[in-house]
C-alpha cells in the first residue's frame, strides 16, 4: 500500500460521503466487496464459506468517481484525542474507516500516529456508543427522542430568558477552534461567561510560571536543538503536551551529536525510563535541587548572566549539602551535573507534572524555569511561540480551578442549568468534593457524550454525540512548535448511528433558538465551519477560490498560518517565589508518598474505554486490564511484600485497594498507582477494572494557583492477606540473563555521525 | 529412496539458506532495522499492528494465561545480567526491545511444520498460510524468538462485538481457533505494491511500501525495505552496520551498532537492531 | 537415534499431509466430482436467481460491448465488484424505445427509489482467498493484448452467450496452479516465458 496516497482524494464537498445519494443501506454497502469477502473468516480446516447465489453482491447506486471496490482512500483529518491535535489520514474502504495514519502534512503529527490517536476509530465503533438521547423520567435514563430531549433543554433554559448569566454553566475540558466559538457565542446569547473548561491532569503550573517570567504560557521548546535535556518529571514521551511532536524532535536530538538526557522524578516515567541518567528524587523537593543548581550554576567563574541582588543572596542556602539532604539526592550529583552543563550547550531545562503537584508546586515550576534563565537557554532552546491570528479559536486549557469554579457555584446552589461536554467530572474529580451530592442540587444537567460515563448517568438529558471521526471542526493545538497549525477535522465515515448528533450542530439548534436571524442562514455546523474557514482566507494569503480553499483545506487537512516569529523580549524574575528550604516533615501516620502515574494512552480515564488501550501493555510495567500499586522491591522485601500481594493505600480522605507490582524506577518510600482504571460505568471495557486514584487525593492545593497538588498526598501502605496475579506481559524474568537482547553502547564509543 | 536418504537430502536442503549472494539477483528481500536508541517504547506500533492486522484483543482472563495475540510486543528490561541487587536503582532508564517474527531466513519454525503451512517465500518472508495449518504448534515451540501465536479460542466470535467488527481490515483474514499465527510484514501492504509495481512494469521504489509499525512509529525508529536494492535505506543501514544476510558472526568495527538478535542461533534473521546508546559520562 | 522411531515419525507426517490431502478434495469447490469433466476444471455452478435477469447475450455478444465497459473495477482493483447503477442508466436513458421492457423497468424502479440492486455472486471463493482481478487483466489484456473475451472467459466462461451469468470453472486452487505454472509468453514480440508466482501468500494472507 502506497504510505501516501492523498492525491486521491476527491475535492468532493462532503468528502467522505461514497455516495452522492446516500441511499444504500450501510450493512448492504458493506456487501459490495466482489469475490474477497469483508472480515473474512476462515476455519482450521475443510470449513469453508462458498456459497455460490447466495451471497449478494451489492453495487453502488451513483458512487463518486474515485470510488473503486477494494481500493482505499486516504482522507485527511484531526486527531481529537488529546490536546496536542495531530493531523492525521484515515483509511477509507467501501464507506466506513478502517485505520489512521499520520498526516505527512501535519507540522505536529510529521506524518505519524501515537497509540491513542488509532484507537479514535475504537470510539467510533465501540459496541457501546450511546446511540439514542436519553432523558431522566422516574429517576431512571430512558432512551428518548432528541425532540424530547431537546424540549426539556429549551424548557430548562427557557425561550424568553428566564435564565440568565451565571445561572448557566458549560463545562468542558481543553476545547478550542470552532466548538470553543461556539460555546461562547450561546453562553454570550444569555450574558454568560461562564464556560468553566475543567482538567483533571492540567499543566496549569508551568504555564503560569512561563506566563510570568516570559510572558508566554507555552514557550516552544527546542528539543532538537538542545545538548543536554534536563527533565524534572516532564514525560514528553509519553503523556505530555504533544507526544507524537516531541518524541519525533527526541528521535533527532538524539542523532549525532548525540544529546544527553536527564531525568529527576520520584517515580520513573516513560521518558525517565530513556534517560541517559535517572535520578529519583523526594516528591516535591525538585524546586530546591534546581536551585542548588542554579546556586552552584551562578557560583561558576564563566557565569555572567545578572540576576536580581536579592536573588543571588537568597540562593545561597542552597548548599550542595542542605539540598541532598532534603531531596535525597548525593549532594555530588550537582557538581557534576553542573559540570555537563557548561559543556553540553545549549542546554534544555523542563519541568513536568511531578514537580509541579505540589503544595510548593509554583514555586517548584519557578525555581526549574530560572535555570533556564541562568543557563541563557531563552531564545535559543525556550523560545516565543508563532504569533496565532485566531485569538478567539486559541485553545482553553482546563484546569483544576475550573472545578473549583463549578464547586463554588454548586455551592452558592445558583447553577440552573449544567452542560457537560469533554468531561467526567464525576469520576475524576477528588472524593473531598463531594461532586455526585452537590450535581444533585443542579435542577437541569446535560451531558454530551459518545457513551454513558460515570457523569452522564447523573444527568437528566443525555445527548449522544458523533463520534471523532464523523464530525467536522477545526482545532488548534495547545503546543504550536514551528508555525500556527489549524487542524481541519473532516467525516471519515458517514455517521453510524442514525440518532447521533455533531457537537456544533446541537449548539447551532440552541443558538437558533436565541437568535435566529443570524444563525438562520447556517443549515448545519458543516456550513458554519466552512464559511468561517473560508473567511480567513487572507490570513493564508491564498488566492484560490471560496471552493478551492475549502477542498484544499480539507485535503491537506491542515492550514499554517504564514511565519510570523514573536521574541521573548523581557524576562522578569523575582526572588519571592522561590521554594523554602525545608524537609518535608515525615508523617507518621502516612509514611509514604503517593506519586500516582499519568499512562500515555489512559490520561484522566477518558479512555478507558478503548479495547486496544486497555490490552496495550503499560511500557514500565507492561501491566494491563488493570490498576497495580508500583512499589520499590527494597520497601517490598522489608514489608515482606511479594508481586500480587493485595495492598490497601489508605491516604486521609479514603482508601483502595490493588496489587503490588515491584517496580525498581520508584523511591523506596513512595508508592505510585495509575490513572485511569476504577470506572464504574463506561461501558463493558472500563466497568468495574481496578481503582481510581482520584478518589484518594488529598485537599492540598499550591499555594500560588490553587491547582490541586496530585502528587502531595501521603498515604499508608498496608498489606492485606490477599493475593491475585499480576496480568502482564513481562515474563517471569525482567532481566536479560546475559543474552544480547538490547545491547547498549557508551555514547563516546558509538559513531553517530557516520550512520546512515 | 530410503528414509535415511530423504534425511540427509532433507539436511542439506535445509543448510543451503541463506547463501552468499542470494537475493543479488532477486527483485525482493524484505528487512528491517530497528534503532533501539530511538525507540521510547511508546506502544504506537503495538497498536498499529492491531489496527492492521486484525489482532484480537483478548481480555485480562485470556492475557493472564498467555493467550495474548499481540505480533509485535515491546519487551521491557531492567538489567543486562541474570541477578540484580534488590535495591538496585535504574539509573540508565529502561531497556525497551520491539520484538516480533524476524523472518529468519533458516527459520527453525519452518522445518517442524508437519503439513508445510509455514516455509519462505521467494522475496524472503516467512510465510504463514492459515487454511494449511493444523495447529501442530511444534513451530511455536522451536521459534527462539517466542513470537508465535496460537489461537486458543474463537476469538472471530467474540473479540469484535457488533459493531467494531466494522473496522477489520478486509485485506487480512481473520484467523480463527486452532490456527498459528505472526507478524507477516504486513505482506498485504507488499502484494498490493508489488502488484501495482508489476502492472507499472517496475519494481517497488524505496519508500513505496511499509509496515503499519514503521508507518505510525513516532521516532521512526523502525526502517523497512527491500534489501534486494542497495539503493534502499535498509540495505545501506545493512551495509553501513556491516552486516550481512548470510553470516552467522558479524566481524565489524566495534563502534557499529548493528547486531542481531540470537545470531548464534543461525537462524539469519531479517531484522537489525541497533544498540541502544547511553551517555555513561552523564 | 532409533531409525524405527524416525520411521514412525516420517509416517506420522505422512499420515497427516495425506489427512489434508482428502480434507482438500473435501470442500473442493467444484461441488459434486460427478461434475467434473474431460479437463478436470470444468463444473457447472447452480442457476442463480437474480433480481433483473441481465441479458449479457444482447450487451456482450449483439451490442458488441467490451466486458470492461461496465466491469471497469475489474482492471483497477483486486476485487472486481458490480458495475455500478448509474452505469446502466447513463446508456439508457439514451434508449427510450426499450423503456417499456420489464427487465428495464425494473431497472428504473432501482434507479428511481435509489436502492441499490441485490445480486447474487454467481463466483464466491473461500473467504481466505484473495484472488486479484486487476493483475490477471492488466497482464493478459493490456500487455498480451489478448482478446478481451478470451481473458475474462477463461474463467468465467463464455458469458456473452449467456444471460445471467452462470459459474463453468469449478474455481479450485488446483486449477489455479496449474495455470501458474504453465509457459505464458510475455507478449506477442517477447519470446521469453513466465511462470505466475507459486507463493502461497499471494492469495492467502
Amino acid at each position: 500500500m502506497p504510505v501516501k496516497k492523498q492525491e486521491s482524494i476527491d475535492t468532493g464537498e462532503r468528502a467522505m460521503a461514497a455516495e452522492k445519494r446516500p441511499i444504500v443501506e450501510r450493512r448492504d454497502f458493506l456487501k459490495i466487496l466482489g469475490i474477497s469477502g469483508a472480515a473474512a473468516t476462515l476455519a482450521g480446516c475443510g470449513n469453508t464459506s462458498i456459497e455460490s447465489g447466495v451471497e449478494k453482491v451489492q453495487s453502488y447506486v451513483q458512487p463518486e468517481d474515485f470510488v473503486v471496490p477494494g481500493n482505499s482512500v486516504f482522507y485527511a483529518s484531526t486527531c481529537t484525542q488529546c490536546p496536542s491535535h495531530c493531523g492525521v489520514m484515515g483509511r477509507v474502504r467501501e464507506g466506513r474507516v478502517l485505520k489512521l495514519e499520520g498526516n505527512p502534512n501535519s507540522i505536529i503529527s510529521n506524518g505519524k500516529i501515537c497509540g491513542l490517536g488509532q484507537a479514535s476509530i475504537q470510539l467510533q465503533y465501540n459496541p457501546d456508543r450511546l446511540t439514542t438521547p436519553m432523558i431522566r423520567e422516574g429517576g431512571k435514563l430512558v432512551t428518548a427522542s432528541w425532540d424530547q430531549a431537546m424540549k426539556i433543554v429549551n424548557d430548562g433554559l427557557g425561550k424568553d430568558s428566564r435564565i440568565k448569566g451565571n445561572e448557566i454553566v458549560f463545562l468542558t475540558n481543553s476545547v478550542s477552534g470552532h466548538q470553543k466559538v461556539l460555546i461562547n457565542n450561546f453562553l454570550e446569547s444569555y450574558d454568560s461567561k461562564n464556560h468553566i473548561a475543567y482538567d483533571s491532569l492540567s499543566t496549569q503550573v508551568g504555564d503560569q510560571v512561563r506566563e510570568n517570567i516570559y510572558g508566554y504560557t507555552n514557550p516552544v521548546h527546542k528539543i532538537k536543538e538542545a545538548r543536554l535535556i534536563l527533565s524534572f518529571g516532564n514525560d514528553f514521551l509519553g503523556a505530555g503536551v504533544s507526544p507524537v511532536y516531541l518524541a519525533n524532535q527526541y528521535a533527532q536530538f538524539r542523532k549525532a551529536p548525540r544529546g544527553t538526557l536527564i531525568q529527576i522524578e520520584p517515580r520513573m516515567t516513560l521518558t525517565g525510563g530513556n534517560a541517559d541518567r535517572w535520578y529519583p528524587i523526594r516528591p516535591g523537593t525538585e524546586g530546591v535541587f534546581a536551585l542548588g543548581l542554579a546556586n552552584a550554576l551562578i557560583q561558576h567563574p564563566e557565569y555572567d548572566t545578572t540576576l536580581p541582588t536579592e536573588l543571588t543572596e537568597s540562593l545561597k542556602a542552597y548548599d550542595k549539602y542542605t539540598v541532598g539532604q532534603i531531596t535525597g539526592i548525593n549532594p555530588d550529583a550537582i557538581g557534576h551535573l553542573i559540570a555537563m552543563m557548561w559543556e553540553k550547550t545549549p542546554t534544555l531545562v523542563l519541568s513536568g507534572l511531578s514537580a509541579e503537584g505540589h503544595q510548593q508546586g509554583y514555586q517548584n515550576a519557578y525555581a526549574i524555569e530560572l535555570l533556564n534563565v541562568i543557563l541563557g537557554n531563552v531564545g535559543k532552546t525556550v523560545t516565543a511561540p508563532m504569533e496565532n491570528p485566531f485569538p478567539q479559536m486559541t485553545h482553553v486549557n482546563g484546569n483544576y480551578q475550573g472545578l473549583v469554579a463549578l464547586n463554588n457555584q454548586l455551592d452558592a446552589k445558583n447553577v440552573k442549568v449544567l452542560f457537560m461536554m469533554g468531561v467526567n467530572p464525576v469520576y475524576t474529580a477528588p472524593a473531598f468534593i463531594e461532586l455526585k451530592n452537590k450535581l444533585s442540587n443542579v435542577p437541569l444537567k446535560i451531558a454530551m457524550v459518545t457513551q454513558l460515563d460515570e457523569t452522564a448517568e447523573l444527568c437528566d438529558v443525555v445527548l449522544p454525540l458523533l463520534s471523532p471521526v464523523e464530525e467536522f471542526g477545526t482545532h488548534l493545538a495547545s503546543y504550536q512548535p514551528e508555525a500556527i497549525e489549524i487542524g481541519i477535522q473532516q467525516p471519515l465515515m458517514e455517521k453510524l448511528h442514525a440518532h447521533t448528533k455533531s457537537f456544533g450542530d446541537v449548539l447551532l439548534t440552541l443558538l437558533k433558538e436565541r437568535d435566529e436571524k443570524s444563525y438562520s442562514k447556517y443549515p448545519d455546523y458543516y456550513s458554519y465551519i466552512r464559511e468561517a474557514v473560508v473567511k480567513s482566507k487572507p490570513v493564508f494569503k491564498s488566492t484560490l477560490s471560496d471552493d478551492d480553499f475549502w477542498d484544499s483545506a480539507l485535503m491537506n487537512g491542515v492550514l499554517h498560518v504564514p511565519l510570523k516569529e514573536a521574541q521573548i523580549d523581557k524576562v522578569k524574575i523575582e526572588s519571592v517565589n522561590l521554594p523554602k528550604v525545608e524537609t518535608h516533615p515525615e508523617d507518621v501516620n502516612y509514611p509514604f508518598y503517593f506519586v500516582p502515574s499519568v499512562k500515555a494512552d489512559m490520561r484522566d480515564g477518558r479512555h478507558a474505554n478503548l479495547p486496544w488501550l486497555q490490552e496495550s501493555p503499560d511500557p514500565m510495567t507492561t501491566v494491563v486490564w488493570d490498576s497495580w500499586v508500583e512499589i520499590n522491591p527494597k520497601t517490598a522485601q522489608d514489608m515482606q511484600v511479594r508481586e500480587g500481594d493485595i495492598l490497601e493505600i489508605k491516604s486521609s480522605m479514603g482508601s483502595v485497594l490493588a496489587k503490588a507490582y515491584l517496580f525498581p524506577g520508584i523511591q523506596p518510600n513512595t508508592v505510585s498507582i495509575p490513572f485511569g482504571q476504577g470506572h464504574t460505568a463506561y461501558g463493558r471495557y472500563a466497568s468495574n477494572r481496578g481503582v481510581n486514584p482520584f478518589k484518594i487525593i488529598n485537599p492540598i492545593t499550591d499555594e500560588k494557583t490553587g491547582e490541586l497538588a496530585l502528587f502531595a498526598t501521603r498515604v499508608q501502605v498496608t498489606k492485606t492477606a490477599l493475593n491475585e496475579k499480576v496480568v502482564k506481559d513481562e515474563g517471569p524474568t525482567t532481566l536479560q540473563q546475559g543474552r544480547k537482547l538490547v545491547a547498549t553502547m557508551a555514547a563516546d564509543k558509538a559513531e553517530l555521525s557516520k550512520e546512515v | 529412496m530410503s528414509l535415511n536418504n530423504l534425511i540427509k537430502n532433507w539436511t542439506s536442503f535445509r543448510s543451503r539458506r541463506p547463501y552468499l549472494d542470494q537475493y543479488k539477483n532477486a527483485d525482493y528481500k524484505w528487512a528491517m532495522v530497528i534503532d533501539l536508541d530511538a525507540c521510547t517504547g511508546c506502544n504506537a506500533c503495538t497498536t498499529a499492528c492491531y489496527a492492521e492486522n486484525n489482532l484480537p484483543v483478548v481480555g485480562k482472563e485470556r492475557y493472564e494465561k498467555g493467550h495474548a495475540m499481540h505480533w509485535l510486543r515491546i519487551e521491557r528490561y531492567w538489567g543486562e545480567g541474570e541477578s540484580v541487587p534488590v535495591d538496585m536503582v535504574p539509573d540508565r532508564g529502561a531497556q525497551f526491545l520491539p520484538m516480533m517474527c524476524q523472518q529468519c531466513e533458516a527459520a527453525p519454525c519452518e522445518v517442524v511444520c508437519p503439513v508445510g503451512a509455514t516455509h519462505h517465500s521467494a522475496d524472503g518472508l516467512n510465510t504463514q498460510v492459515y487454511n494449511r495449518c493444523v495447529g501442530s504448534r511444534y513451530c511455536s515451540a522451536n521459534c527462539p524468538y517466542k513470537v508465535r501465536y496460537f489461537n486458543w479460542w474463537q476469538y472471530a466470535d467474540t473479540a469484535w462485538p457488533n459493531p467494531l467488527e466494522l473496522q477489520l481490515n478486509p485485506d487480512v483474514s481473520v484467523r480463527s481457533k486452532g490456527v498459528m499465527e505472526k507478524c507477516t510484514f504486513c505482506v498485504q501492504r507488499l502484494r498490493e505494491s508489488m502488484d501495482h509495481a508489476k502492472t507499472d512494469g517496475r519494481l517497488v521504489r524505496d519508500g513505496e511500501v511499509t509496515t503499519a509499525c514503521a508507518q505510525a512509529c513516532p521516532t521512526s525508529a523502525i526502517t523497512f525495505g527491500n534489501l534486494a536494492n542497495p539503493q534502499s535505506q535498509v540495505a545501506k543501514k545493512w551495509k553501513n552496520q556491516q552486516i550481512a544476510l548470510e553470516k552467522d558472526e558479524q566481524k565489524k568495527d566495534e563502534n557499529l551498532r548493528g547486531y542481531r538478535i540470537f545470531e548464534e542461533f543461525r537462524t539469519y534473521p531479517s531484522v537489525v537492531y541497533l544498540e541502544r546508546v547511553r551517555d555513561l559520562e552523564a | 537415534m532409533n531409525i524405527k522411531k524416525i520411521e514412525l515419525f516420517f509416517f506420522g507426517i505422512l499420515f497427516s499431509m495425506l489427512a489434508q490431502l482428502g480434507h482438500a478434495e473435501a470442500f473442493h469447490p467444484g461441488g459434486a466430482p460427478g461434475t467434473q469433466t474431460i479437463d478436470g476444471y470444468n463444473a457447472l455452478g447452480p442457476k442463480v436467481e437474480q433480481p433483473i435477469e441481465f441479458p449479457h447475450y444482447t450487451h456482450a455478444n449483439v451490442m458488441k460491448i467490451n466486458c470492461m465497459y461496465c466491469h471497469t473495477y475489474a482492471r483497477r482493483s483486486a476485487v472486481s465488484g458490480i458495475p455500478r447503477l448509474d452505469k446502466c442508466i447513463g446508456c439508457h436513458k439514451m434508449i427510450p424505445e426499450v423503456r417499456d421492457r420489464p427487465r428495464i423497468k425494473k431497472l428504473f424502479w432501482y434507479w428511481d427509489n435509489h436502492i441499490s440492486i441485490p445480486w447474487k455472486k454467481v463466483h464466491d471463493l473461500p473467504d481466505f482467498v484473495r484472488f486479484n482481478h486487476e493483475r490477471h487483466i492488466q497482464r493478459f489484456y493490456f500487455q498480451d493484448k489478448r482478446p478481451v473475451r478470451e481473458v475474462c472467459g477463461y474463467c468465467h466462461g463464455d458469458v456473452a452467450n449467456m444471460t445471467t451469468a452462470r459459474r463453468v470453472k469449478a474455481i479450485s486452487m488446483g486449477w489455479c496452479i496449474d495455470c501458474h505454472k504453465k509457459d505464458h509468453q510475455i507478449s506477442k514480440v517477447n519470446l521469453k516465458t513466465t511462470n505466475g508466482p507459486n507463493d502461497c501468500w499471494m492469495c492467502h494472507k
